[in-house]
């Protein structure tokens, strides 16, 4: 069932392929994918391509996939191994989600973090008490990683 | 990598895109594919059977709105069940006779090609002509004069049952399959069709109900059409008649309850498995994941399906489950497989059968055809070893044991 649902899933991605993201295997493995999402302009990733990897489980689409951050990302809800914090990829996942889908979320959580369930305290700090700080180091390490 | 994967978007390039939709509403959320034995939540979203069970062992929730659900609320759904059969069945003939349609506008213009036959077409759709056509069938009557249609169209395939009554003018009940031919056809063609296609759809029906892929269908629309379109017409009744008459069937069996296996010994799990004749190997970890799966498997055949299988048949069923499963025995085949592809190559029809490796729908003679010589060597191999050492032929032996077990099926 699981390989049957990501074949389809791949098929679909590459006829109708989400604004700004792309996903695929890597090598052999239909298990193991790579993604990548270009920085939404209008945030302070603007610019930079950010790449993810892709782990499904093999009782997929059950249990969530596990996605991780490969680029470096300056990000209250990302941290520094890559992890992300989104509640869709953990308790709120749906067997209805897809990958498209998921990767579509985590741009609009690059544009709209949420520094309320943070992965990292710090960054969550700065983002609300000094934004522009915030949108500096984050374009700063976007320049730095991701350009 | 594109094995049997249909999607919605198959049509939006047809002479009908709007089927699209159609195609998405009967599939389900969880694995995307056309809903098979449906059933009905409390919050009025349909999935497969096996696919919303498998999913409330992990999550007492519905995966599209996220309301409370359980198992025991799930209710099916005879009609949507063969509904979406029979859509399944023309599925494939209905895109390609689309796509035809297609190619056809595209070179010449509509008018054109709608002057002769798809103007019966459009007027069966008439709410007037459809009733004439329908007492014409109710009273066998004689005379109504239509061109024969040619077989394209959404008509044509849709209602198969019409086409068969304005065909020619004069119409006779089949007694087999109770669909209207024209007299001289029923005589010479259709009689002995049905009766082969009966007998056939007889020694074929145990199979017909498992998972077996439908064999490739790359035919073209023109070389398949008449015999296809005859079994379709028998489809189409069996499809009606399954559901009129799924409501006393008496194959229904008591559910299997869920086990809270914490407070079981190593020993009562085994007595539990064995007592439904389920292998009893394994660690307790497997043995229970054994048991979970088959109790999903039995519920939703015997609580949900219109047809319900034989046991033995759900513990095949198991078995192809645990195979794709267990994580041991999965790398050592798909290791197997990956060194065998880089010395065949063999590109497409390669990746495609790998696809169904781990599924039900996978061909066994074409992947020992494909690797016909490896086999061989490894066989040769393993014997060369016997006399030796068992070590070594453990080891190979374990290799072989995939195309071995495949030759006997």
């Amino acid at each position: 069932m699981s390989l049957k649902r990501i074949t389809k899933e791949l098929n679909d991605l590459g006829r109708d392929p989400p604004t700004s993201c792309s996903a695929g295997p890597v090598g052999d493995d239909v298990y193991h994918w790579q993604a990548s999402i270009m920085g939404p302009p209008d945030s302070p990733y603007a610019g930079g391509v950010f790449f993810l990897s892709i782990h499904f489980p093999t009782d997929y689409p059950f249990k969530p996939p596990k996605i991780a951050f490969t680029t470096k990302i300056y990000h209250p809800n990302i941290n520094a191994n890559g992890n992300i914090c989104l509640d869709i990829l953990k308790d709120q996942w749906s067997p209805a989600l897809t990958i498209s889908k998921v990767l579509l979320s985590i741009c609009s959580l690059l544009t709209d973090a949420n520094p309320d369930d943070p992965l990292v305290p710090e960054i969550a700090h700065i983002y609300k008490t000094d934004r522009a700080k915030y949108e500096a180091q984050a374009r700063e390490w976007t320049k730095k990683y991701a350009v | 990598m594109n094995y049997n994967v249909s999607d919605a978007t198959d049509f939006s390039h047809t002479s009908i895109p709007q089927l699209s939709q159609l195609d998405t509403l009967v599939r389900c959320h969880i694995c995307k594919d056309l809903l098979k034995i449906p059933v009905l939540t409390p919050c009025s979203h349909t999935f497969c059977s096996l696919c919303i069970r498998e999913y409330l062992t992990r999550e007492p929730k519905c995966p599209l709105c996220l309301s409370e659900l359980r198992e025991s609320n799930l209710r099916s759904e005879f009609l949507v069940n063969e509904i979406i059969e029979s859509y399944r069945s023309v599925r494939d003939e209905l895109l390609e006779s689309l796509k035809e349609d297609q190619r056809n506008n595209a070179e010449k213009s509509l008018i054109e090609l709608t002057d002769d036959d798809n103007d019966d077409d459009l007027q069966i759709v008439g709410t007037n002509q459809k009733e004439e056509v329908k007492r014409d069938k109710n009273e066998k009557s004689v005379g109504k004069v239509t061109k024969p249609s040619t077989s394209t169209g959404l008509n044509s395939l849709l209602n198969s049952q019409r086409d068969k009554s304005k065909t020619k003018e004069k119409l006779a009940q089949c007694p087999i399959c109770s669909n209207f031919y024209p007299i001289q056809a029923l005589e010479r063609t259709h009689l002995d069709e049905c009766l082969t296609m009966q007998s056939l759809d007889e020694s074929t029906d145990v199979k017909k109900r498992t998972p077996t892929p439908p064999s490739p269908r790359i035919k073209s629309p023109k070389s398949s059409s008449k015999p296809k379109r005859a079994v379709n017409a028998k489809d189409d009744i069996s499809h009606v008649d399954k559901y009129l008459s799924s409501f006393n069937t008496g194959q229904r069996r008591e559910r299997l309850p869920k086990i809270n296996f914490t407070s079981m010994s190593l020993s009562q799990i085994k007595q539990k498995l064995a007592s439904l004749s389920l292998p009893t190997h394994g660690s307790r970890q497997n043995m229970i994941a054994r048991y979970n799966h088959y109790e999903v498997l039995w519920n939703s055949n015997f609580c949900d399906a219109i047809e319900p299988v034989d046991e033995s048949e759900l513990r095949r069923q198991l078995a192809s489950w645990e195979a794709s499963h267990n994580p041991s025995n999965g790398n050592n085949g798909t290791n197997i497989i990956s060194k065998m592809m880089r010395r065949a190559n063999q590109g497409n029809s390669y990746q495609k059968l790998l696809a169904d490796f781990k599924t039900d729908n996978f061909q066994r003679k074409s992947w020992i055809l494909m690797f016909r010589k490896d086999f061989k060597n490894l066989i040769q191999e393993a014997k060369r070893s016997i006399p030796r050492e068992s070590k070594t032929t453990g080891s190979v032996d374990n290799q072989i044991a995939v195309p071995e077990n495949t030759e006997k099926e």
